[in-house]
């Protein structure tokens, strides 16, 4: 600091328009510097962003934008921090333990608020994107790749620089989760109502995770020997819940967890449907995070038979002679290629080439997936996307993979979670072409995905709403809390994202639909509940530069000044509009 | 700009204008903390004058496509039999209506709202071209536009259009929910998402007041919706404050149900809060619930009957509740479903997605019985579905029309036959 306001601001026209605007308004005593906040008006980019904005409020998805670059025809603001602020224009004295966050807001400052008045809406005023800076970038693709950082991954990313940041998290090999824990054996006098088939099967393989455990495990993990687990062996939700939280905030690989919350809200399952009395739901979430960054043809050939899957859309239940169209259906609608690509006779023949698997019996209680039964297959001839022949998984796999539609709607789908909720048709083009050329590579895509001009453009600054586990998840590791797992689980019933529990056969909603009067109500008591949990908390003094990018709201610069300890200035980093966006 | 015309100027405007909120702001604060009677002095200040009255409306989604022909039962068509030979035995312990039809026998408090000529039973209800999508047909009957060009709700619709909603957040409320659904959208009302009455709090000393400062002015393009929410939240709390002293249910809401299994068991309580929200009269107009589980695609029989039984019980106690309280004459329940589920059953004993289903109109403005043509089991469509014979928006029409008096038109875009089932306030 101390530079006297010797940086001053390039003239741009959005810049001076503000100023001007604060300067008008009573704002400014030593001439009010606009940071954290961006003019968007005086061009036609406003209307088509409010357009773009009613469109993706209301569908959740503004797939109709043709000209993204147009949208926002601002010039990139250079970003301005603290270093760049006259000290006489700094709030007044604070303790010495928290130095004030020397950030002015551009627009007139209001009484304080009593009662319940109305917000002054900020109207056409945007976050003036740092995006320029290496170590924006790098803030940035964390908290877009791996749910934020924690101190120490922080400055290891900053010290590494973009880069080679996205290298590591892309090229590191996984790091599995510990086992989870099969519940020990019953004994037989314990519990007369509980079948002692889970440990019946002494030929059993090893659980699947073969990775050495590491972290906590599951609270209710028995202290006597684990039963070997079968796929008849009853899990307990909510510890698998805990145990998958737990591993979010701690994997020293957070891309392979962020990837496979991505699938499986994509390629998704429910508890509720696919039951707790086999492990299915928990392999299946093994699977997705083995094959997440692999193939989509050999990930929907693992799809297909997955144990989860094959009960939670009937695939296990359709035969040729009865065919369940439920998988059929939603492989096509929502797994690989969108409404409008197909027809329902499409529907209805890929029904038919699917039928065929089914679960395993009890004497199969060691298979991990579903196994292919010819008798319960069709024999005929079907007609599905324009072919004609006999169809079985793989050739409806490899035709939908032929289809153009495919590679844009993963794209599509994979583009909105991790860099804009309103992609330029001509984008989603550019890279869906390489990834059906690379026989969609997934690892390729997200590299190019990563270090495509786009994922970095001013624009994409905020543009994403964090999740309910994103918010959490980024809050527990920002403050270095290893132990809030169970209160991540409990907010996440209440914020709308319970982990195998999405509300639909479509995953999770995304962007505006996060946000409502109850969830914000929410996302302030989970920050509450989460500094409860500490005894105390770490220093925050530089948590809004650490964790919001020095880029701040007039209202989260109000608070963060208002408040007396730390723990009252993480609540306003955590519960800032800032640290909703990513 | 005068007082009368900043009321008007909507969360849009905002968005589309950049204009500065605080439009009447201080007599909204002023205002809040003495909540005038809805019933008394109807919503606040109708948009239109004639245009008000005291009606509520309640809108019950079944999601995931509830299946009509074991819901509404054809007892004599022997084609039932033949397209379902497991599930057509719910003909036998159904219970009668009449010669044709009768409820699915875990329907009691229905059947009885029925005997007392309150409930209304629409047939074959749906749209042309039917949309087997679960998502696609959700946003049909949410936008109430089959061609899916709508973007907006028809339940936010109707409140932008007639409510005042600015600064009055329960006009419309999704109870039981963490989100919007996707028929209350609408830019232009505000509303309120209310998960559970007794976690509906700021907990913490201090991160109310903290919340408000924080949310003042939020730059972005999700600037208004933040600010707004956080409003919403904190005016809704202190109505809900007021709603608590005057409301404790007179009625057996019981959500202890045992499904077969069903995504969430909410909507007792979910109903139970909008009990408490119209009788204490914070200004409830529209009003949204969900239940989930309806895709039976395997086992219906016994998962539809534990749903539909527990569809049941919580109507039967919502009904009791208002009525014990003198306020069933003001409330219309209505159920929708994005589809009703293939005419023929699998062979593990569930339904694909199908088309055409029945609607049900419940309470004391209803005049009780069947409408419309039921569909014909033996003139299915080409996928096998029931072909409808009522448009959804003629049973949209006539809640809007008859039951709220307001103009539907401007909400459904034309005009549509109107389904005279229920009696004008």
């Amino acid at each position: 600091m101390g530079a006297h306001g010797k940086k001053a601001a390039p003239a741009g026209p959005t810049r001076r328009k503000v100023l001007v605007t604060a300067l008008a308004a009573g704002a400014g005593v030593a001439g009010a510097r606009i940071l954290g906040l961006r003019n968007l008006d005086a061009s036609d980019a406003l209307s088509s962003a409010v357009d773009a904005m009613d469109m993706s409020m209301a569908t959740g998805m503004a797939d109709a934008m043709d000209d993204y670059d147009a949208m926002f025809g601002v010039p990139d603001d250079s970003f301005f921090g603290a270093q760049d602020l006259d000290p006489s224009v700094l709030p007044q004295p604070k303790p010495a333990t928290l130095p004030p966050v020397s950030i002015r807001p551009a627009l007139a400052l209001e009484p304080p608020i009593s009662g319940i008045a109305a917000p002054k809406l900020a109207g056409n005023v945007d976050w003036i994107s740092p995006l320029a800076k290496e170590s924006a970038k790098v803030t940035h693709l964390l908290r877009r790749a791996a749910f934020g950082a924690t101190d120490a991954e922080l400055d290891r990313a900053l010290s590494e620089g973009f880069a080679r940041t996205v290298d590591r998290l892309i090229e590191s090999p996984l790091v599995e989760p510990p086992v989870f824990p099969a519940p020990a054996a019953p004994r037989p006098s314990a519990s007369p109502g509980v079948s002692p088939r889970a440990s019946a099967s002494a030929s059993a393989k090893p659980s699947p995770t073969a990775a050495p455990s590491m972290g906590a495990v599951a609270p209710s993990a028995s202290p006597s020997a684990p039963a070997v687990m079968t796929n008849t062996t009853s899990i307990n939700i909510g510890n698998l819940q805990s145990w998958w939280l737990d591993w979010m905030t701690k994997s020293p690989t957070p891309f392979a967890e962020r990837m496979t919350l991505f699938w499986h809200g994509h390629f998704t399952s429910d508890y509720r449907k696919v039951g707790t009395n086999s492990p299915a739901i928990y392999w299946q979430n093994l699977t997705w995070r083995r094959m997440a960054l692999g193939d989509l043809k050999s990930m929907l050939q693992r799809v297909t038979p997955d144990l989860a899957m094959l009960r939670y859309l009937d695939l296990a239940a359709s035969t040729g002679r009865a065919p369940n169209e439920n998988y059929a259906r939603e492989l096509l609608e929502l797994f690989t290629m969108g409404v409008g690509s197909y027809t329902e006779d499409d529907v209805k023949a890929a029904a038919k080439a699917l039928a065929g698997w089914r679960l395993p019996t009890r004497t199969e209680s060691t298979a991990q997936t579903g196994i292919f039964d010819p008798r319960r297959a069709y024999a005929g001839a079907v007609t599905f996307l324009g072919k004609t022949g006999t169809f079985n998984t793989e050739s409806v796999i490899d035709t939908v993979l032929a289809n153009d539609a495919t590679a844009p709607f993963i794209v599509r789908d994979l583009v909105t979670s991790f860099v804009t909720p309103i992609p330029s048709d001509a984008y989603i083009a550019r890279l869906a072409d390489r990834f059906r050329r690379t026989r969609y590579d997934t690892k390729t895509l997200m590299r190019d995905i990563f270090t495509s001009p786009e994922f970095v453009a001013p624009e994409t600054f905020r543009s994403l709403i964090k999740s309910p586990t994103d918010f959490m998840v980024s809050a527990a590791k920002a403050l270095g809390a290893t132990n809030l797992s169970g209160t991540i689980r409990q907010y996440g019933s209440t914020l709308g994202q319970n982990m195998f529990d999405p509300p639909s056969v479509a995953g999770w909603g995304d962007g505006a639909s996060w946000i409502s009067s109850n969830t914000m109500l929410q996302r302030a008591n989970f920050v509450t509940a989460a500094l409860g949990t500490l005894r105390t908390a770490p220093s925050a003094a530089r948590a809004h530069e650490r964790h919001l990018d020095s880029v701040l709201a007039q209202g989260t610069v109000n608070e963060l000044n208002l408040a007396r300890d730390d723990k009252s200035r993480w609540f306003a980093v955590f519960a800032s509009p800032e640290f909703q966006l990513k | 700009m005068g007082a009368t015309e900043l009321s008007r100027l909507s969360r849009r405007d905002f968005l589309k204008n950049g204009l500065v909120f605080g439009a009447g702001a201080a007599g909204l604060s002023a205002g809040y903390a003495a909540v005038p009677d809805v019933f008394a002095r109807a919503v606040y200040g109708g948009k239109r004058d004639g245009v008000m009255n005291d009606r509520v409306l309640v809108m019950i989604q079944l999601a995931g496509g509830a299946d009509g022909l074991q819901t509404v039962i054809p007892l004599q068509d022997p084609k039932l039999r033949d397209l379902r030979p497991q599930l057509s035995r719910a003909a036998e312990t159904a219970l009668p209506l009449t010669p044709q039809f009768g409820l699915d026998r875990t329907m009691r408090g229905i059947k009885t709202l029925y005997d007392e000529g309150k409930v209304a039973i629409v047939h074959g209800v749906g749209y042309p071209n039917p949309n087997y999508s679960h998502f696609d047909s959700i946003r049909i009957w949410e936008t109430g536009d089959p061609l899916r060009r709508q973007q907006d709700g028809w339940l936010g619709k109707t409140i932008a259009a007639n409510y005042d909603s600015a600064g009055h957040p329960l006009v419309g409320c999704a109870c039981g929910s963490s989100e919007i659904p996707g028929a209350l959208r609408d830019l232009d009302a505000t509303l309120s998402v209310i998960n559970g009455q007794n976690t509906f709090r700021f907990n913490g000393s201090d991160a109310e007041r903290a919340m408000g400062v924080i949310y003042n002015g939020t730059p972005g393009i999700y600037g208004a919706l933040f600010d707004t929410s956080v409003f919403s939240a904190r005016d809704t709390m202190a109505r809900l404050r007021l709603a608590r002293e005057k409301y404790t249910p007179r009625a057996a809401y019981n959500d202890n149900v045992n499904l077969v299994y069903s995504s969430r068991n909410q909507l007792a309580s979910a109903l139970q809060l909008a009990a408490q929200l119209i009788i204490s009269g914070v200004g409830a107009k529209i009003l949204h619930v969900t239940l989930g589980g309806f895709d039976t695609h395997d086992q219906q029989m016994a998962r539809h009957d534990s749903l539909m039984g527990y569809v049941d019980g919580a109507i039967s106690a919502f009904h009791a509740d208002l009525a014990a309280y003198g306020m069933s004459d003001r409330v219309l329940i209505a159920t929708w479903s994005e589809f009703g589920r293939r005419a023929a059953e699998t062979a593990n004993g569930g339904t694909d997605h199908g088309a055409a289903a029945p609607m049900f109109l419940i309470g004391d403005t209803v005049k009780g019985g069947f409408y419309g043509e039921a569909p014909s089991l033996s003139a299915l469509d080409r996928g096998g579905s029931l072909k409808y014979t009522v448009d959804f928006r003629q049973v949209y029409q006539e809640i809007l029309e008859s039951h709220l008096q307001v103009d539907a038109q401007e909400v459904l875009g034309k005009a549509f036959e109107r389904i005279p089932a229920v009696r004008t306030a």
